[in-house]
């Protein structure tokens, strides 16, 4: 059992707030690392090439050393998918841990080439009553021009341990829309940096998260902006029931010279529960005059009117509320076009509601 | 083409008086150096007892891991303590000629006598003038320096020095208790409205040296009060240092706004701590404008204790060369029906920085409670730097709370609009910065708001495009 102390802020705030960084107590992280071979890649993208020859892992923030240095040196599974195709081609990477493999370290590093285009969606899930591990570094270098679309979903169950360290280069005239789907995890901490060096270069990170029991979610999430005309839009949209607590940290950094950006950060967190907690900070460092920045956070519970009304329509309360955070996941759900996932997603709603 | 948004104009606040005093205290900061402040303010035994705790606790404690690098910050090239070569007064003409001509050029005795209910003037470490208006007196008010208020009100300052704001705080407030001098002490009796602000004003003339006064004001229950505080200190080359401590006691049902124009020299470290306890149905108000010092670390704060009790927040931090301005407001939700207001705005020119910092804290007791938070940054060059760090920690579901937050230029739009409306473009760029500042200007005494719209003083140069 460790003390881990991960996921530092960009910039620190007064420790009686407890946002700089989390401290989880009593994770068990493995010092053995088995293989791990429940992974399926499937797909359409025959334009796609897989293997296995990552590059070091360097990363500016990451969630911890001693956790990256793990992937580095024990990582089981090493992807490296290197996109080629000109059309919007969709892969599925989907991680299983079950009894048998209940450790997976995942190395993953998407480099599109210019002018690519191209769908990844990456899926955790575990079987039911396994107690796994799960540590991941995701790597995603656009290079000119190109346009990726990433999901990444997180099911795993209540009793697993979940890391995920991201990092997003960008050259000139390249996009990434990253959606992220995060209801899974005893405890699931997440670093996410953009780095926006390219000019027009854009980034549109949309996240749900749902957290039940005694869920803890971690959110870290970092744009910088220092291209030209650079573009970072951040919408984070979670519902929290139980004793669920979650820490957001969202921070849009126009560095200087990135001139005629734009930052948008919005996050909306709705508590199902008196005991459910949600703390925020919402950061925006600015060293460039000719931008435009502006994040909102809001928290509280369903609207009661809107509750009233689906209510009056003949629906039972927990049909009506699993109504209401659809309706609030929707836009974000909406950018995963591939509905048998999709579908996945929803039924996984309705199940943590019940 | 640029804006130019002129430096405060500091010719009045950097006179400098001769460094004449009564009594300077050798710097640093030592168990003999607390022991000679309480044997120069022939301090009660509990009051010396109480400076050589906060010197312990101060020396236990770290410095902040966070904010603006403090690292030129050397307590032993500060004097904790400088009395004037004066006794406390309660007439102008018997305060010595060059601390009087001090505060003439600042406008203290000129607005005591048009627009204030009573006025304190603190120069150094001791409050040299303290006066009130008469009726106000028979009403039971009380105001006078610290002082006075240990010696002839013992059981109402024990009962409430540094309870709101505990050493324990962080550093620079336990350096506040060991070495705290001066300061005001105000008691509004239960019931009592004074329509009329007071207004104490701090003065640091002395070079290297600290200003450690403590405010300590108790509106009692259905009261009111509008208090203003104002601060400033000729430049030195060396460091000054100014912890000051503001406690307040809201009682239930009572009113106080706390306006506050801090205009200290650019050597200043500006480290002061704020903060009120609000009582059921009470409210409490705080206008802060934030325009001197070399570096601010300044965040009042309300803790909303009773029922439906009530906060507002209205400030602006200007911040030109050099100067780093880490502000912002702390508000703890701990009653149902509670609510909170922050509205905060800020000017970044020049290379100068300017950080929001915050804390909304909704507690689980705090049950049907809104907080609205609103924050807006102007950049004018592409060389200053400017921040947002809040931190909301939501701990129930019954609560509406928001947070917004903008940073960016003059809006190009906005001057094409006026332009196209007949204005050139120099007056719309200034209209604009005004109208920035507006919502908060209005919330100043009149001549603090005529001060500040002197010194958004626009001026335009170059050629368009």
């Amino acid at each position: 059992m460790e003390k881990l102390k991960l996921n530092e802020t960009p910039v620190r705030t007064s420790r009686n707030y407890n946002m700089n960084n989390i401290k989880l107590e009593n994770i068990e992280i493995p010092a053995k690392i088995p293989s791990f071979n429940n992974v399926q890649i499937t797909g359409n993208n025959s334009k796609v090439s897989i293997d296995s020859q990552t590059s070091k892992i360097n990363l500016k923030y990451g969630l911890n050393k001693k956790l990256l240095e793990q992937l580095d040196l024990y990582a089981n599974q090493k992807l490296k998918l290197t996109i080629d195709n000109k059309t919007n081609k969709e892969t599925i990477i989907n991680f299983k841990l079950d009894e048998k493999e209940p450790i997976l370290l995942d190395n993953i590093e998407i480099n599109a080439n210019e002018q690519t285009n191209a769908t990844v969606i990456i899926k955790y899930e575990t079987t039911k009553n396994v107690k796994a591990f799960h540590n991941a570094v995701i790597r995603t270098n656009a290079k000119k021009d190109a346009n990726i679309n990433i999901i990444l979903i997180n099911l795993v169950n209540l009793s697993t341990d979940n890391f995920i360290s991201i990092q997003n280069n960008f050259e000139e005239n390249s996009r990434i829309n990253y959606t992220i789907v995060d209801f899974g995890g005893k405890s699931s901490v997440t670093n996410y940096y953009s780095n926006l060096v390219g000019d027009n270069s854009d980034n549109q990170m949309n996240v749900v998260y749902l957290g039940r029991e005694n869920q803890l979610f971690d959110l870290n999430y970092i744009g910088e902006l220092r291209g030209k005309k650079t573009n970072f839009n951040m919408e984070v949209q979670g519902v929290l029931r139980d004793t669920a607590k979650k820490h957001f940290k969202g921070t849009i950094d126009f560095k200087k010279g990135c001139k005629r950006a734009k930052g948008n950060e919005n996050e909306v967190c709705m508590l199902l529960s008196d005991t459910a907690k949600s703390l925020a900070l919402p950061m925006l460092l600015c060293s460039e005059e000719d931008v435009e920045g502006n994040h909102s956070t809001a928290t509280g519970k369903m609207g009661e009117k809107e509750l009233f009304y689906i209510m009056s329509r003949g629906f039972e309360y927990k049909e009506a509320m699993k109504l209401m955070v659809r309706a609030r996941f929707n836009e974000i759900l909406d950018n995963i076009k591939n509905g048998e996932i999709k579908n996945e997603i929803l039924q996984e709603i309705d199940s943590k509601l019940d | 083409m640029k804006t130019q948004v002129e430096e405060i104009n500091r010719n009045i606040y950097d006179i400098k008086n001769k460094d004449e005093y009564d009594f300077k205290i050798k710097k640093g900061i030592t168990k003999e150096i607390i022991e000679e402040i309480s044997d120069q303010k022939n301090d009660p035994e509990w009051m010396r007892e109480f400076r050589l705790k906060a010197l312990e606790v101060y020396n236990q404690l770290e410095m902040p891991t966070w904010g603006p690098d403090l690292s030129e910050l050397n307590m032993d090239e500060i004097a904790t303590y400088v009395r004037p070569k004066t006794k406390l007064n309660t007439s102008w003409e018997d305060v010595p000629e060059d601390i009087k001509n001090t505060f003439d050029k600042l406008g203290i005795p000129e607005a005591e006598k048009k627009s204030l209910a009573g006025v304190g003037a603190q120069y150094d470490s001791e409050v040299v003038y303290h006066s009130m208006k008469e009726d106000l007196i028979k009403q039971g008010v009380i105001y006078t320096d610290m002082e006075t208020a240990i010696r002839e009100y013992p059981e109402l300052v024990k009962k409430h020095f540094m309870k709101c704001v505990p050493v324990t705080d962080h550093k620079f407030v336990a350096l506040h208790g060991a070495v705290w001098s001066g300061g005001s002490f105000v008691y509004v009796p239960k019931g009592v409205k004074v329509e009329i602000p007071l207004q104490s004003y701090f003065r640091l003339n002395s070079p290297e040296s600290g200003q450690f006064e403590h405010t300590l004001i108790i509106v009692e229950k259905g009261a009111s009060l509008h208090f203003i505080e104002g601060c400033s200190a000729p430049k030195y080359n060396k460091v000054n240092l100014h912890a000051g401590c503001v406690e307040l006691y809201v009682k239930d049902g009572a009113y106080l706004r706390y306006s506050t124009i801090e205009n200290w020299s650019k050597n200043m470290l500006n480290l002061n701590t704020k903060k009120a306890i609000v009582g059921k149905n009470a409210q409490m108000d705080w206008v802060s404008g934030s325009f001197g010092s070399k570096i601010s670390m300044l965040y009042p704060m309300s803790i909303l204790n009773g029922e439906g009790a009530k906060t507002e927040y209205t400030g602006i931090s200007f911040a030109g060369k050099g100067q780093n301005l880490d502000t912002g407001f702390k508000v703890v939700h701990n009653a149902p029906n509670t609510s909170s207001v922050v509205n905060s705005k800020s000017i970044s020119k020049n290379g100068g920085k300017c950080t929001y910092r915050s804390l909304v804290r909704i507690k689980e007791n705090a049950k049907n409670s809104k907080s609205s938070v609103s924050c807006e940054s102007l950049m004018l060059d592409d060389f200053s730097i400017s921040d947002t760090i809040p931190v909301n920690d939501i701990q129930t579901d019954e609560v509406e709370f928001s947070h917004e937050a903008k940073i960016g230029k003059i809006s190009d739009k906005a001057i094409f609009y006026l332009m196209s409306r007949g204005l050139s473009e120099e007056d719309a760029k200034a209209m604009i910065v005004r109208g920035f500042a507006e919502p908060i200007a209005k919330e100043l005494p009149v001549e603090y708001a005529v001060e500040m719209n002197n010194l958004i003083n626009l001026e335009l140069e170059g050629a368009i495009g």
